[in-house]
């Protein structure tokens, strides 16, 4: 196989996971504005275009897979068509969890439980803008990008404790709200994991570039431990 | 003409020959008498050798004298030429105003006719170029300067130039962006389904919102299939200004339907009240009438706020500039809301250095920038904690202090709290309209101050303006 044919598939499934990126990004943004509106028709969409996703998830895998088997790349070829079907998976899980957060909303839009909706939004912004530049890192083989993302899961952590006390403080006044309290601990859970796929990709790209691998978590354990 | 580019070209040849000849007719019975007699007396044949010897060098010469000649008009041509073809070629590369061409061609007519045809053809070419580079700058100025994004793709999805609006909406620089796919550069899957639709289709046009930045965008997708076959652009129109207006009026809408349906409940529960009997009992009767006068107040304070605001942005208040002595101030908003701070169990305190110099303000309105934010104050403090007013000199204006120990503004909402019908705290700010800073500020504007607030959550904040101070 030419070497014209090679490139053109790699273009090809980049362009697939820049698109599923952009589905996943819009699901997140778009389960928490669900989530602010009280909106569960809203929230229904976003739960149902999950199988969107799913389904672009599975094309870009065999898309992937047709690729490996038939034009035999080498090295860093190889190497880049192997990340992409790792972050192809992170993204689909991150569809899932923009899909956990739309049942939450659904669930919420009848009830008159005070979310804190605005530094959630303000997770949800954090996060999709990471997941954002993470992936155009990733296409450019940015490696400044990719160290310096995850360092803003920081703050994303920061506001997911300050959330987290919240919700625990809103229990102890008030346990009636244990259980719709509980709900919203799952939507900034899924926010949280969201930015550590992120880091995910970022490793990814480390790869990519340098051929190293790296921990983006582990290094913050330890700063955390210090 | 050609015919008479070789007679040029040949006449040195045919010179030589006719004075050869002439020679050799003129020359020949001359020399042939002299040579047969000289036969005669040496008894030998007649010689002509020499003779023939003679013409030959002659000819010779004259050939030599022909080339020379002619190597020299060649060279002559072959240089005009050259400078001709020169400026041919630079005419080619667009080079017009570097364009050299020989004034002086050494007297032949063609050349000249090519030469004037070259110039005419520079002449006339630079003037095309120009009013079309007049006219490209025209165009990509106004590409450039719009505000709105436009963005050409070509038919298999790829970016051939995008203008400035657009690098910027899409934070890429043109240099990486043509020839890149079109979801590499804008990185929205509905920005490349409104492609897919509109490259062979009809014109359409989408809203939504771009990412985590929240921008609003109208996006028309128009393929160019009479102009540029193949190609296809999408126009974007920022609406996200518009959007927040329209978020602002709905909030408006909204917010001064509630704030009054509140007192007017009230006045509708109590006067249902007096009617259902308490009315023939005197003493719950004037209570309930003080409750009805309290309610009313609201309405109306709500109500004039609203006409104040409307009168101040509209330009139609009338401000009675006055030379003030600022301590004065601060001293009249402490006196008149002292009372107020000790129901709420706040200490109201004031210090105001000596020596300020005079403001020109009008103290009504002053006052009434005072008395919203001390109410503010009042209202974000809990029992037990501290108002402070101050002043002092900085450069030409005097600025202004109202610091609180209270609750505080969160980093986000500070800046919007001088926004009309802002509330950081809905539950908190209570009865207000959300119109006391949207107020203040445009009567510190009117001052020719400004007015900000700086605030730490639970720590308390602090509310700054500033007067210009009286130039005499």
């Amino acid at each position: 196989m030419s070497r014209f044919t090679l490139d053109q598939e790699i273009k090809l499934v980049q362009d697939e996971i820049l698109l599923l990126g952009s589905l996943v990004e819009q699901a997140i943004l778009n389960s928490v504005d669900a989530l602010q509106r009280r909106d569960a028709i809203a929230a229904k969409n976003v739960y149902d275009n999950d199988r969107k996703i799913n389904a672009k998830h599975h094309a870009i895998e065999n898309h992937i897979l047709i690729t490996m088997a038939t034009q035999s790349p080498l090295a860093s070829d190889l190497r880049f068509l192997a990340a992409m079907l790792e972050v192809n998976t992170e993204l689909e899980r991150m569809g899932d969890y923009a899909k956990g957060i739309s049942k939450v909303a659904i669930r919420l839009a009848d009830t008159d439980y005070a979310i804190p909706i605005r530094e959630i939004q303000q997770m949800a912004d954090l996060a999709t803008s990471m997941l954002h530049r993470s992936l155009g890192a990733f296409v450019a083989g940015d490696i400044v990008a990719a160290y310096s993302i995850p360092q803003e899961d920081n703050q994303v952590d920061e506001l997911y404790e300050s959330i987290y006390r919240k919700i625990i403080e809103g229990m102890i006044k008030n346990p009636d709200t244990i259980s719709l309290g509980n709900q919203v601990m799952w939507v900034i859970h899924n926010l949280e994991r969201t930015a550590d796929r992120v880091t995910n990709i970022c490793e990814r790209v480390v790869f990519i570039v340098s051929g190293e691998s790296v921990e983006f978590d582990g290094m913050e354990e330890e700063h955390q431990d210090e | 003409m050609k015919s008479r580019f070789h007679l040029r070209i040949l006449w040195p040849f045919v010179l030589i020959l006719v004075v050869s000849l002439a020679v050799l007719v003129l020359l020949f019975p001359l020399v042939q008498d002299s040579i047969s007699q000289h036969a005669l007396e040496t008894g030998g044949e007649a010689n002509y050798l020499p003779i023939f010897a003679l013409v030959f060098l002659i000819l010779a010469i004259g050939l030599m004298v022909g080339v020379l000649i002619n190597i020299y008009y060649t060279n002559q041509h072959l240089s005009t030429l050259e400078d001709l073809s020169d400026a041919a070629k630079e005419l080619g590369e667009g080079r017009f105003r570097e364009i050299k061409i020989p004034e002086d061609v050494g007297n032949i007519p063609e050349m000249q006719d090519l030469a004037d045809a070259l110039q005419k053809t520079a002449y006339q070419t630079e003037e095309q170029f120009n009013t079309l580079s007049k006219e490209q700058a025209m165009l990509s100025a106004v590409l450039e300067n719009m505000t709105d994004g436009v963005l050409i793709a070509d038919d298999s999805g790829n970016v051939q130039m995008l203008n400035a609006a657009a690098e910027k909406l899409f934070k890429v620089e043109n240099e990486q962006a043509i020839g890149r796919s079109l979801v590499e550069v804008m990185r929205h899957y509905s920005l490349v389904e409104l492609w897919e639709k509109t490259k062979n289709g009809n014109p359409e046009t989408i809203t939504m919102e771009l990412g985590s930045a929240h921008k609003y965008l109208q996006v028309i997708g128009i393929n160019l299939k009479k102009d540029l076959p193949g190609r296809t652009m999408l126009l974007f129109q920022d609406l996200t200004q518009t959007h927040q207006l329209e978020i602002v009026r709905r909030d408006f809408v909204s917010n001064i339907s509630h704030e009054l349906r509140t007192p007017i409940a009230g006045l509708k529960a109590i006067s249902e009240t007096m009617l259902d009997g308490a009315l023939d009992d005197p003493p719950a009767a004037r209570k309930f009438l003080i409750r009805m006068d309290n309610e009313i107040d609201n309405l109306i304070q709500m109500v004039n706020e609203l006409l104040e605001l409307s009168r101040i942005e509209a330009g139609r208040s009338n401000f009675e500039f006055q030379r003030s002595k600022p301590c004065e101030m601060i001293s009249n908003a402490v006196e008149r809301m002292s009372f107020q701070a000790q129901k709420a169990d706040l200490l109201l305190t004031q210090d105001c250095p000596e020596g300020l110099p005079q403001v020109l303000a009008d103290p009504t309105r002053i006052s009434q920038v005072f008395v919203n934010l001390i109410h503010n104050a009042i209202k974000f403090t809990p029992p037990g904690g501290s108002i402070h007013l101050t002043a002092w000199q900085e450069g030409n204006e005097v600025v202004f202090l109202v610091r609180d120990n209270g609750v505080g503004i969160a980093r986000k909402n500070l800046k919007r709290i001088f926004e009309r019908f802002y509330k950081a705290d809905r539950a908190r700010s209570g009865g207000g309209t959300g119109l006391g800073l949207s107020i203040c500020k445009h009567i510190i504007d009117a001052h020719g101050g400004r007015i900000w607030a700086e605030s730490e959550e639970n720590v308390g904040s602090k509310f700054f303006f500033t007067i210009p101070a009286s130039a005499v």
